[in-house]
């Protein structure tokens, strides 16, 4: 039913582009939220190893907590229930989207409300931080790229501080 | 910008980040309907309130999502040391 439905994003596709840096809205993606003391069970069940140390990325799986990931990946990705295991699996794919800062002044615009030492968050790293007072995810997949997952509901402003943020730079 | 270690995240972070969860090292008692109501409004109520080192919980909220302990100074907001919830009080 769901899939029959238009699919409304709360941001446009791309919505600002400037000198160095421009901003825009990933493509829909599935996101599992994991959780588990052991790792190991999560393990078996996805068929790879997870990333051990907080901040990590690996496999499409990021490192968020001791006892907790986050999986990201194309629409079509299932995870096993893992019931009967020590684990917690939850389809959270629209829970979020995610908005992609492209361009050499990427951590620029991001400084501009993150209070990260962003010089120091080396690429295939990711954690949650604030972005002003919006929690976000903060992924840096490439050298000019980074990713920020944001809750649905407060993309639209976040947009917003981003854009404002990107139209300052000189 | 006042920055907390996170024990997890192994991190010097942004206060911003981290949530103040009261004090530290507090077990609830292990059985409640054995108390009087004063001992019980102490467990409750009552806390030490020091100027000077202080043992609280934090919580890195906007991070790894973990309570922590910590040792402040109520003075002068200096933090002193932090470690990883259920180790042994500094």
């Amino acid at each position: 039913m769901s899939e029959a439905l238009a699919r409304s994003e709360p941001v446009s596709a791309q919505f600002y582009s400037g000198a160095g840096v421009s901003l825009s809205l990933a493509a829909p993606m599935a996101r599992y939220a994991l959780r588990a003391r052991q790792p190991e069970p999560l393990e078996h069940l996805l068929g790879f190893e997870l990333p051990r140390q907080i901040g990590a990325i690996k496999g499409g799986a990021a490192c968020l907590g001791p006892d907790e990931w986050l999986l990201r990946g194309p629409v079509a990705t299932t995870v096993a229930t893992g019931a009967g295991l020590p684990v917690s699996i939850t389809q959270v794919s629209d829970r979020s989207v995610c908005l992609l800062v492209d361009g050499p002044h990427a951590a620029d615009v991001l400084a501009a409300g993150c209070p990260l030492d962003l010089d120091r968050f080396a690429v295939g790293r990711a954690t949650r931080t604030v972005f002003e007072a919006v929690e976000i995810l903060l992924l840096h997949t490439s050298d000019d790229r980074f990713e920020v997952e944001v809750w649905r509901s407060f993309a639209p402003w976040l947009k917003k501080a981003l854009e404002t943020a990107a139209r300052q730079l000189r | 910008m006042l920055l907390i270690h996170c024990p997890y995240c192994d991190q010097q972070r942004a206060e911003i980040e981290f949530a103040y969860a009261g004090e530290a090292h507090i077990a609830r008692p292990l059985d409640p309907a054995a108390m009087s109501d004063e001992d019980w409004a102490r467990y409750l109520f009552i806390r030490s309130n020091p100027r000077g080192r202080h043992h609280e919980r934090w919580r890195h909220i906007h991070g790894c999502g973990r309570f922590f302990n910590a040792v402040r100074d109520t003075a002068t907001d200096k933090f002193e040391a932090t470690y990883q919830a259920g180790k042994p009080r500094r």
